[in-house]
């Protein structure tokens, strides 16, 4: 038994010792925790644990080659996360972090539907601290706004199992068809945690009000779920290959403007998700793998661009590129580290991000789809423009903002430099990082072509940056707030709702005057026959009433008379 | 040289001699794509400049309708 214990589930548990312990111990025991939960990763492929209630099985741990990479990079990101967190005295993100950890974990091994759906919402119920933990007004609506959305995509996924059960009397977590009633719900599920388009802005809404902890973990976890779950039950629809391209291609335009570099970080995000997407969409071994392999990359990188912009935040107390600058002098480990971060996103040749991006793009190729083959080209263009050279340069480098601050804590650049080593090591050995994918295929991305072709792409991309800057071309970076698809239900709705609601109150005071009226006139109306010798006049009105009730009377009697003679 | 490096500065003049090694490297190997239009010579390079230039372009055409105030959503 307690060597199938599922793991995350020890994480959870764990995380509700966490307020009572000091701070060091508390550290020291959350990584406990963590390597105890990674202890069930080594027993192997199959289910390892089910129980039974009411004739519904629930199976509550099973593994299979698709687990593994999400489990083993899941477990890593925790243990990173409470690094970077170590600083923290409190422990209300702590013990959030951990059992957010713990239920992303225990929901990529979950066999079904139901136990899915306990973890999937666990995830949001538990992230939603880290938004909460910024304390500032903003990040209060933003965690309200959140929690909605998250819980909405849990309603859709509970009702496309409790619909899967009745028609086919299971609940497996398995492939689905995008064509069933159920197909559609439990993807539309999958589609707002992943934020797919147009129902992405609770991702650029909520992470950036997180505190800098917070986004680093929320950056792993929650989309790289939906990741897996599209992996799991979706791989080969043709339709994701079109989202994911769209949604590789758009944000670009919105990190270019954006001024907040967490927020730009959020679209860069919901970029690379594209990517992952359009691999699923594509469904071949080659395409499954790339589409792990990126999101194991992506957790890396992303999670280390956040842990830099985390540490200015930290030391400067704000991350907007109109304010920053010339930090490098200060904070040199740091932009070290982040600008390993913005190589690897862009897919720098001896990077992560270029092993596992090389993935998607000759299974792309190799498929034919040359369209999106370009869109994908022209969004690598971008990740390098919003990504690879925004986030150091306007943070490091660009002007002198006259900010005068000290490097990140050490727990801080202990955890970067963690980071940045996987990233470079991935990048290096990349044969090794494939032998933990789903399939075993033989891929080499470092030939020739391939290096050179992306070298080429990202230098001239950069050379064309260099040239917009240095001539001045390049707007300065200003306050302001980007209208993304949040402002449907931030602005768009409430305007045209609140008119319409005050129109029906308008129409329904109306109606009621109205009624009001006709009723005044109808007593005025019997006022006026109850007066001395009129019908309702109180002696005439006795004698009316009596041959209304007799003659009532013998209406009942013809009707019973009719029935029953 | 020093003119360049001068007018340009250390770090973009660096960037520019990378740029041209790049393209001299396909000078001597054989470079090919994924699809038949990427063996166009020299195809990455004026791909990822374009697309550098035309994402700026849309991006700060966008800026006259999506930026708006800092407090917006405040209001």
């Amino acid at each position: 038994m307690i060597s199938s214990f599922p793991p995350g589930l020890i994480m959870i548990i764990g995380a509700l010792l966490i307020p009572f312990l000091p701070h060091i111990i508390r550290q020291i025991y959350m990584l406990v925790l963590i390597l105890v939960s990674s202890y069930a990763l080594t027993l192997g492929f199959g289910i390892h644990y089910k129980i039974e209630i009411m004739d519904i099985q629930f199976i509550i741990f099973q593994s299979d080659s698709l687990t593994l990479p999400f489990a083993i990079i899941f477990h890593i990101a925790a243990i990173l996360n409470v690094i970077y967190g170590a600083h923290e005295k409190h422990w209300n993100q702590h013990a959030a972090i951990m059992s957010y950890s713990g239920a992303a974990i225990a929901a990529v091994h979950a066999g079904d539907l139901f136990t899915l759906f306990v973890w999937w919402e666990a995830t949001a119920f538990t992230s939603v601290f880290l938004i909460l933990a910024s304390k500032t007004q903003r990040s209060y609506r933003s965690a309200f706004r959140y929690i909605l959305i998250q819980v909405g995509s849990g309603m859709f996924l509970l009702a496309g199992a409790i619909l899967l059960m009745s028609e086919t009397g299971n609940s497996e977590f398995r492939s689905f068809d995008i064509n069933s009633l159920y197909g559609q719900l439990i993807f539309i599920a999958f589609g707002i945690k992943a934020a797919f388009p147009l129902l992405n802005g609770w991702l650029q809404d909520s992470y950036p009000e997180a505190s800098e902890i917070g986004t680093v973990a929320l950056s792993t976890f929650t989309t790289k779920l939906a990741i897996f779950c599209f992996a799991k039950s979706f791989a080969g629809t043709e339709i994701l290959i079109m989202i994911g391209a769209i949604m590789t291609f758009y944000p670009i335009f919105f990190a270019v403007i954006e001024n907040d570099l967490r927020r730009v970080l959020t679209y860069s995000l919901n970029n690379q998700l594209g990517f992952m997407i359009v691999a699923i969409g594509i469904g071949t071994e080659l395409a499954i793998n790339g589409a792990v392999a990126h999101a194991f990359a992506h957790i890396l990188y992303k999670g280390l661009l956040f842990m830099g912009m985390g540490a200015v935040l930290y030391r400067v107390g704000t991350c907007k590129a109109s304010e920053l600058g010339g930090l490098f002098k200060f904070m040199p480990i740091t932009a070290i580290c982040t600008i390993i971060g913005a190589i690897s996103i862009s897919a720098f040749p001896l990077f992560s991000g270029f092993v596992a991006k090389s993935l998607i793009m000759s299974a792309l190729g190799k498929e034919g789809l040359v369209l999106v083959y370009f869109m994908l080209l022209f969004a690598s263009a971008g990740v390098l423009h919003h990504s690879g050279i925004k986030i150091p340069f306007f943070a490091f480098f660009a002007h002198e903002s006259g900010i005068k601050t000290k490097e990140a804590p050490l727990n801080m650049i202990i955890a970067m430099i963690i980071a940045s080593a996987l990233c470079i090591l991935i990048g290096v050995f990349p044969s090794y990082f494939y032998e933990i994918l789903p399939y075993q295929i033989h891929y080499q991305p470092y030939d020739f072509s391939h290096v050179v072709g992306q070298l080429q792409l990202l230098t001239f991309a950069a050379f064309a940056f260099i040239c917009l800057w240095h001539f001045k071309i390049y707007p300065p970076e200003l306050n302001s707030t980007v209208l993304n698809s949040d402002w449907i239900y931030r602005k768009m709705i409430p305007g045209v709702l609140l008119p319409l609601l005050n129109l029906i109150n308008d129409i329904n005071k109306k109606i009621e005057l109205f009624i009001e009226f006709l009723f005044i006139s109808i007593k005025k109306f019997f006022a006026n026959t109850m007066i001395k010798n009129k019908v309702f006049d109180r002696e005439v009105g006795q004698d009316t009433l009596i041959v209304v009730q007799l003659f009532i009377i013998l209406l009942i009697f013809i009707f019973v008379w009719k029935i029953y003679l | 040289m020093k003119y360049l490096i001068e007018k340009f500065g250390k770090i973009n003049t660096s960037v520019l001699f990378l740029c041209i090694i790049f393209l001299i490297l396909e000078l001597i190997g054989h470079r090919y794509g994924e699809t038949s239009i990427e063996d166009i010579l020299f195809f990455p390079a004026f791909f990822g400049y374009l697309s550098c230039i035309i994402i700026f372009k849309i991006g700060v055409s966008l800026r006259s309708f999506l930026m708006k105030d800092e407090d917006y959503y405040d209001k």
